[in-house]
């Protein structure tokens, strides 16, 4: 019997004493003081008390006791369990039938109320877990609020919940009392559910030497509710009750079984959630794929179809070429090549940058001297353009040279690649005055992209609608790879419409201070 | 050596482990007329250097038993064979390493059989040794570096240097026909210390490179000292062999 239930019957047998003896004392004055023929009612007032404090036994006691009392003390002959008068005897039965039923509706009434008031408790208590793995970002987060709520709706001394996570051992996610080391007690309950309505119970599980667990634990009870969904254990709620406050009822037991349940769903959902996430970046990243299948596929078969093609007739035995023909077939084969190993350096360069396996090392340089060999690589390709340069006049700048040469090569090979021949194209350098940075413009009065596309020029695999360079359509990674480099050099770059007409591509590289002069020698 | 076209059976070696690479060069350098001997791993290479001694070494760095600095490095302990190095566009820092340890020159692959002619070519005519005469002064064509005098002159006229700008231009005018990386120049310029504004070496380099610019209206020296992005600094070889 634990001390609850004990203080409670030892209330209502005070109660009980306290109001049969008033009753009892009053029915005295009322008979014999005032002479009253048939004071007995109070006794049903008695019986009514005791009703709003104790339980169905309580009141049939009350009754019974009420009955035997007026019988005894008021009913001739006096002090003998009978009566003589007929009429005493229907008083008497009368009293003891209306007390039995005055004071079964009271504890009826009560027993409701209390059971009303336990079922909001535990409502309430529901609702408060519901409502944080509702707003919960993750159920991991949620779950200390979870176990706190529990603890004081539950009457625990401590709760917390331990998560499977593929181990040996389960892993603690959330405590009341995180700092109190979780030893695993000698023994515990276990909550079995059963399927349907039927009610759960626990059951002891003993993990000692077949001792009696609540004997050994210093701490309390252990109590235990398995995590599950979908037919996977996911964790345990782990419970420690005080020996004192007993076992939980059958509402604390509701409550445990139905927090176990909404944890389970909400880790279920996390997992869910997760997966779809998955899913989808899976998805993207076949897209993306897929894209850079389809147009590097495009990009490397072309030369390689005219490779083939030149090197064929060249081998062929049938095919009498004249030694201007083979130079011509070689030519070819050595360009297509050339254009091969630049679409092959792009990619490489793209997925460098992506994996940030770029190693970037900065030194200063005088701009027009850096990119001069850059331009003349590239003026092979820009034969029929018009091409000013004007990179003079500006602070040194400190990038990385091989970095900074992809991105201008890249820029004018996008040139050649997108404009008429005799386009003017243009290469101009200037500070970007209260910046740190030097602005390089590479800019062409071809036919420019439109408006709507700017902004997406420097995407992967983005191509501007509508804009075509015949079979050499580009793979869509050159831009891209200009925006990745120049951002390695802790610099930016921008499209937009350029005054020459065209597309204007605004490279800003960091500026280094200038170096001291020095006399000359003379 | 001499002149623009190698003697006929000048030995070269070429030590690439790829065979494609491998035939194609060969097929190519006889053709041209050089005598070929090939090694496809580093321990080969050494055994046939050690035979042969060959007039020119062509070295991939990416060899199966061994890395090529170290073939380098053997054979630069005992010869000043001229070596070029055949490398892929990714390894910039094996790239410089092997600059560093004594290679002449560079080239990435893949590369056409046309510029490895040219490279060859002026390898081999630096091979001759330094364009110096026997009082140290340096000609150039028309640019001349008197280190008596302490003077730079085109055309006879006087051009402007500092201090810095002079003993750069030594440097260059030193390392004809060969690659100076950007490490070398700070050793020579600017001592081990490596201190004050050896940042700016890129930036007193295109001050030079535009001095004799301006003193050289003609266009003559417009290519003498070429910017090699993320290695240094190309020197062109002395037009004439000396001697």
């Amino acid at each position: 019997m634990d001390t609850l239930r004990a203080r409670a019957l030892l209330r209502s047998t005070v109660i009980g004493v306290a109001a049969l003896g008033g009753a009892t004392a009053l029915v005295a004055l009322l008979q014999n003081g005032l002479s009253v023929p048939n004071p007995s009612a109070v006794y049903i007032l008695a019986v009514a008390v005791v009703a709003l404090v104790g339980g169905r036994v309580a009141v049939l006691l009350a009754a019974v006791a009420s009955f035997l009392l007026y019988d005894l003390f008021f009913v001739d002959p006096r002090f003998t369990f009978t009566a003589s008068d007929p009429g005493e005897w229907l008083n008497l039965v009368l009293l003891l039938a209306v007390g039995l039923l005055v004071g079964q509706m009271a504890a009826l009434l009560r027993i409701r109320q209390e059971t009303a008031v336990a079922r909001e408790r535990e409502a309430r208590a529901l609702f408060s877990v519901s409502r944080e793995l509702a707003t919960r970002t993750s159920t991991v987060e949620a779950l200390p609020r979870v176990v706190e709520i529990l603890r004081h709706e539950a009457r625990l001394s401590r709760a917390w919940i331990a998560l499977e996570d593929g181990g040996p051992r389960r892993r603690p996610v959330a405590d009341t009392d995180p700092g109190a080391p979780v030893a695993e007690p000698p023994g515990h309950r276990v909550l079995r559910r059963r399927p349907g309505d039927e009610p759960a119970e626990w059951v002891a599980v003993h993990t000692g030497l077949g001792l009696v667990p609540e004997r050994r634990s210093p701490t309390g009870v252990a109590y235990r509710v398995g995590i599950e969904a979908g037919g996977r254990t996911l964790g345990l709620l782990c419970a420690l009750r005080r020996r004192e406050d007993g076992r939980p009822d059958a509402t604390e037991t509701r409550l445990l079984a139905a927090v176990a349940d909404q944890v389970g769903q909400a880790l279920e959902q996390d997992r869910l959630a997760a997966a779809a996430r998955d899913a989808d970046i899976a998805r993207e990243s076949d897209a993306l794929k897929s894209a850079l299948l389809d147009s590097v596929s495009h990009d490397l078969r072309t030369p390689l179809a005219s490779i083939r093609a030149a090197a064929g007739s060249l081998m062929d035995e049938e095919v009498e070429l004249g030694i201007e023909d083979r130079r011509a077939a070689a030519k070819m084969i050595d360009g297509e090549a050339d254009h091969l190993n630049r679409v092959v350096t792009n990619l490489l360069d793209l997925s460098r940058v992506e994996a940030g396996g770029l190693r970037v090392e900065r030194e200063v340089y005088d701009l027009a001297d850096l990119l001069e060999p850059t331009l003349e690589r590239a003026r092979p390709r820009l034969t029929h353009h018009e091409l000013e340069v004007a990179l003079g006049g500006v602070r040194p700048v400190e990038v990385d040279a091989v970095l900074l040469d992809q991105v201008l090569a890249n820029l004018l090979e996008n040139v050649a690649k997108y404009t008429p021949p005799g386009t003017l194209v243009r290469v101009g350098a200037r500070d970007l005055a209260g910046e740190e940075l030097v602005r390089i413009t590479v800019e062409d009065a071809g036919p420019g992209a439109p408006d709507t596309a700017l902004p997406h020029l420097f995407e992967k695999f983005y191509q501007v609608p509508g804009r075509s360079a015949g079979s050499r359509s580009g793979t869509g990674v050159g831009m891209a790879v200009v925006r990745g480099l120049t951002e390695a050099l802790g610099g930016r770059v921008a499209a937009r419409r350029s005054e020459l007409g065209g597309l204007a591509v605004d490279v800003d590289v960091p500026a280094a201070r200038p170096p001291q002069e020095e006399d000359t020698v003379r | 050596m001499s002149g623009e076209a190698p003697d006929a059976a000048t030995p070269i070696l070429i030590v690439e482990d790829d065979e494609a690479t491998r035939t194609a060069l060969r097929r190519d350098l006889s053709a041209r007329g050089f005598d070929v001997e090939e090694a496809p791993d580093g321990r080969t290479a050494l055994r046939r250097w050690e035979v042969r001694r060959p007039a020119l070494v062509l070295l991939d760095l990416g060899l199966p038993d061994m890395d090529g600095v170290v073939v380098l490095r053997r054979i630069r302990r005992e010869a000043t064979t001229p070596v070029v190095i055949l490398s892929a566009r990714d390894a910039e820092a094996a790239k410089i390493e092997a600059l560093e340890s004594g290679a002449d020159d560079y080239l990435t692959k893949p590369f056409s059989t046309g510029e490895l002619q040219a490279r060859i070519r002026a390898v081999l005519r630096r091979a001759g040794g330094p364009a110096a005469d026997a009082d140290g002064r340096v000609v150039v064509g028309r640019l001349v570096l008197d280190p008596l005098a302490h003077r730079v002159t085109v055309n006879g006229e006087v051009v402007p240097l500092t201090p810095r700008e002079f003993e750069i231009l030594g440097v260059f005018l030193a390392h004809q026909g060969r690659l100076v990386t950007r490490g070398r120049l700070l050793r020579a310029v600017w001592g081990q210390a490596y201190e004050g504004e050896h940042h700016y070496v890129h930036v007193h380099v295109s001050k030079l490179r535009r001095k004799i610019a301006a003193a050289d209206p003609a266009g003559d020296l417009r290519d003498l000292v070429t910017a090699e992005p993320g290695v240094g600094y190309r020197v062109r070889a002395a037009k004439t062999p000396p001697g």
